[in-house]
């Protein structure tokens, strides 16, 4: 898989490229995401587009723990595409910055794209350029917010604050 | 205008009538006797073809991806076997094996036979739930009972060793769940898979085998069927494999591509099994595809059971489990199809972002695209074959 | 004295329609207990099982005094009064049906000399009363239905109708009484009478098919096709007008089978030995029940045909092969 990610990395030009707990993860820029999607169809035979979503760095949250260290804040955009003979997968990751995030859509490489992106858009507030339909798909048409970002409270938790470090809970004779 | 002129450009005038008739928008669902739940199709029909079909989605949408990150790891385990309940411990596996990728723990060999043999189990639940649930679209009531007269078998056995039917949440980060029933009042045994439980299964597997053979021929054999189900609703590999569609349905389109061969999520590499494929991709191939599938889990199964090592049932963790930063992606075969989770742990009790690929998501992406043009009584056999749960779909 | 009164025309009459109209329900309670039950059995179920004690033979009975008390429906938007009045019309076309039954040769409620020209005539009037009650329930789906319905119930009058053609030829009259006769007087070997279903075995198929076809059952019934249009043009009705639906339908069993027996099976005579005409009724009853055993069987086997298919096997294949039914019959009829 490392020699297989080299190659790749390589041939779209990444910027960086790991192999963590046996996944591939490849960086690559915002201007290459297309690009590199078509390179990785195109010639390395990765046509399966298993999901495109994002994660939202950010070290102040409003719901659940904050990161360790602190981290770099950003959206994190990952598609992950793959063959269907040998099960390679790689993740084409690209960072994209919180305020006004935009890409272009993978919709010409993928059509699977579609949803997915539809779903990274409400959840995340992210643009993406070209897609041909962004309309909200799980959330009702009027919802106000994003809720995947780290900043969208949850108001069960507002209500009643987490409980912190509790794992297992006792026996009901166990409090006396 | 004298009357000769008149009747003179009468003979000119050709006269067209068209029958003007407009689109009818039809809305199926969301409360509907056949759509896999709450899923809502505005179709476009003109007269009984469908021009346009979109799906509105979001009617279960329980936010699974948020809430997962104010839940423990034991907590989300909880949560995830009702993403696709009709398999419910197939939810489980591929989010264990990825907390425990992070944390650097194996489970034992004994804990991987038994979760191989549970995971089956799950599949031969949802395929023979498909088995039901597909000729009943089509009108045809009785396979349904034959279906899940088999079924419940299957569920008294997960239930037997679980506790649960449909949401076994049987998996600990380290191996399964092994102080069944021990408690504070009780000596802590390590109990392990309740008595007969080899025996009965075997003889599950037995009347499993016998039911498909008997779906073979009566609702494979059956001319109606036959002409319901060939031809329809054609899925050509380059466009299944461009939307992300996996399992199945996949297969069902020509394209051999397993990832119990290709994953190290769970010891496949031991058992020898096949992996079905259809030639044409229309439903019926789709339907067959699964046929084949419960022929094969039950081998699966059977070669389990006679090969399983005897060991502890789970690694040793500590009690309150902390895994390490990491990022991990790790998918599963799930009877629907490619299920994966990408699980960024930043040291906290529970995940810092848990992306949950589900596979009907991806599955019913293609339903604009196969739709077009076919008829209304065969959107429900195409969408029957797909065989999605909105659980899945929704998230 | 009751001779005198048996001879007036009024009360013969009155007494007979009285004991048709104690007969419709009870026939369709019993052939509805039938079909859940054998439905039942075949999909390794038991059927109504509470109801009434251990066999769940109230099932029915309970079933109907449910759908009387339930409140009585009806859409904001729907025409009223072409809604009220479709379930009359469907089920006035079944119980018009009884009026020509022979239960034996002199238990009939008038045996017309147009018998079987009556019954066929008299079964299209159902297909007006689908279509009015598509039409005034005010929803996409019935409409969908009712048009549905329209199609295939005049799809399949002319394999019908053709069907009963080579009978009539072969029993020189269309009364159904005489057709009975006819069949206990043909004595094709030795001095037995002979079922047309014996001279007739293509004509007896084509009008088993389109007899459940008529009736709107599986296969036949995507008019209904409860997993895609949630039962069609019946959607919108509830109370005693679905019930006037439901007691049709079975209703419609009821007379469908008995004209086919009557027409193929040789009715209320025994054919293969001599019996008194007052057991006419029990032999009937008989082969009634064979067919409606039938009707169920088929009806839970096969999943349903689609719209276009149906039409096809109706035109394509029904109509020329009842029409050389008819050519064979004819040429044989002359010939012999």
């Amino acid at each position: 898989m490392e020699a297989f990610g080299a190659e790749f990395a390589q041939a779209v030009g990444a910027s960086g490229h790991t192999v963590e707990h046996g996944t591939l993860k490849v960086r690559v820029s915002n201007q290459q995401w297309v690009a590199a999607a078509t390179v990785g169809r195109d010639d390395f035979d990765l046509v399966y587009l298993s999901y495109v979503s994002a994660i939202d760095w950010a070290n102040d949250v409003a719901v659940g723990d904050a990161p360790e260290e602190p981290v770099e804040e950003r959206f994190e955009l990952l598609a992950a595409i793959g063959d269907v003979t040998e099960g390679r997968l790689v993740h084409l990751s690209t960072d994209l910055p919180k305020d006004g995030a935009s890409i272009a859509t993978l919709t010409d490489v993928y059509p699977g794209a579609n949803w997915h992106e539809r779903e990274a858009a409400e959840m995340f507030n992210i643009a993406f350029e070209g897609h041909p339909n962004l309309t909200k798909i799980y959330l009702p048409d009027g919802f106000e917010g994003f809720p995947l970002q780290k900043s969208f409270g949850l108001l069960a938790r507002e209500v009643k604050p987490w409980p912190g470090d509790v794992d297992v809970e006792g026996l009901p004779g166990d409090h006396e | 205008m004298t009357d000769q002129d008149f009747m003179h450009h009468l003979g000119d005038v050709s006269v067209s009538i068209e029958l003007e008739t407009e689109d009818m928008t039809l809305n199926i669902g969301p409360q509907h006797p056949s759509t896999h739940g709450v899923l809502r199709l505005v179709a476009k029909v003109d007269g009984e073809i469908i021009t346009d079909v979109e799906p509105v989605l979001g009617y279960m949408h329980r936010g699974y991806e948020k809430i997962s990150e104010v839940r423990t790891y034991p907590q989300v385990t909880a949560l995830v076997n009702r993403i696709d309940w009709v398999s419910g411990y197939a939810n489980e596996i591929p989010f264990i094996v990825a907390a425990e990728k992070l944390m650097g723990v194996e489970a034992p060999e004994r804990a991987q036979y038994i979760r191989v043999i549970l995971t089956e189990m799950a599949r031969l639940a949802s395929h023979l739930a498909f088995m039901g649930s597909f000729p009943l679209e089509l009108g045809a009531t009785t396979p349904l009972m034959y279906a899940f007269r088999d079924r419940e078998r299957i569920l008294d056995l997960i239930e037997s060793v679980t506790g649960g039917r449909f949401h076994p949440n049987f998996n600990r980060i380290g191996g399964v769940k092994s102080n069944a029933g021990a408690g504070k009042t009780q000596k802590k045994a390590s109990q392990d898979l309740p008595a007969g439980f080899f025996t009965e299964t075997l003889a599950a597997m037995d009347v499993v085998d016998a039911s498909c053979d008997e779906m073979e021929t009566l609702v494979g054999g059956n001319e109606i069927f036959l002409i319901r189900s060939k031809g329809v609703g054609v899925l050509p590999a380059d466009i299944a494999v461009s939307y992300g569609v996996s399992g199945p349905i996949l297969r069902a389109s020509g394209v051999e591509f397993d990832l119990r061969k290709t994953e190290d999520y769970l010891p496949y590499d031991q058992f020898d099994f096949d992996i079905p494929t259809g030639e044409n991709g229309d439903s019926y191939d789709r339907w067959y595809v699964r046929l084949q599938e419960i022929r094969q889990s039950a081998r699966i199964i059977r070669q389990a059971i006679e090969g399983i090592p005897s060991g502890p049932l789970r690694a040793k963790v500590p009690l309150i489990i902390k895994v390490p930063k990491g990022e991990a992606y790790v998918r599963a075969e799930n009877p629907k199809g490619e299920m994966g989770y990408y699980l960024v742990s930043e040291g906290g009790q529970g995940p810092y972002r848990l992306k949950i690929r589900s596979s009907s998501f991806s599955n019913l992406s293609i339903l604009p695209w196969i739709l077009e043009g076919v008829l209304l009584p065969d959107l429900l056999a195409v969408m029957g074959s797909l065989d999605f749960v909105l659980g899945d779909v929704d998230r | 004295m009751i001779a005198e009164l048996m001879a007036n025309f009024w009360v013969v009459l009155g007494l007979k329609l009285g004991i048709i109209g104690l007969l419709v329900p009870v026939s369709g309670l019993f052939i509805g207990y039938a079909e859940l039950k054998i439905s039942a059995h075949m999909q390794a179920r038991v059927g109504p099982y509470f109801a009434g004690g251990r066999y769940g033979w109230a099932q029915l009975i309970a079933d109907g005094i449910k759908f009387f008390q339930k409140e009585d429906l009806i859409p904001d938007e729907a025409d009223r009064p072409v809604f009220k009045w479709a379930p009359a019309l469907v089920l006035l076309s079944s119980v018009s049906l009884f009026l020509v039954i022979p239960f034996s040769d002199t238990l009939v409620v008038r045996d017309l000399d147009i018998g079987i020209f009556f019954v066929l005539a008299i079964s299209s009037v159902g297909t007006i009363g689908v279509m009015m009650a598509g039409w005034a329930s005010a929803n996409k789906y019935s409409l969908i239905g009712a048009l549905r319905a329209a199609g295939q119930l005049i799809a399949y009058e002319l394999p019908m109708v053709l069907s009963v053609i080579g009978v009539v030829i072969l029993a020189e009259t269309m009364s159904l009484n005489g057709i009975v006769e006819a069949q206990a007087n043909f004595h094709l070997i030795g001095e037995v009478g002979t079922p047309f279903v014996l001279l007739q075995p293509l004509a007896f198929g084509i009008f088993m098919i389109s007899a459940i076809a008529e009736m709107s059952r599986a296969p036949f019934d995507m008019p209904l096709a409860e997993s895609e249009i949630v039962t069609g043009y019946l959607t919108e009705y509830s109370g005693f007008r679905f019930l006037f639906f439901f007691l049709g339908e079975f209703a419609n069993m009821f007379t469908f089978s008995a004209i086919a027996a009557t027409l193929f099976l040789g009715g209320y005579d025994p054919m293969f030995f001599n019996a008194p005409s007052i057991t006419g009724p029990v032999w009937l009853l008989m082969k009634i029940a064979l067919v409606v055993f039938v009707l169920i069987w088929v009806r839970w086997t096969w999943p349903r045909f689609r719209e276009d298919q149906l039409q096809r096997l109706a035109w394509k294949w029904l109509v020329p092969l009842a029409l050389l039914n008819i050519v064979i019959t004819a040429t044989a009829k002359v010939v012999f």
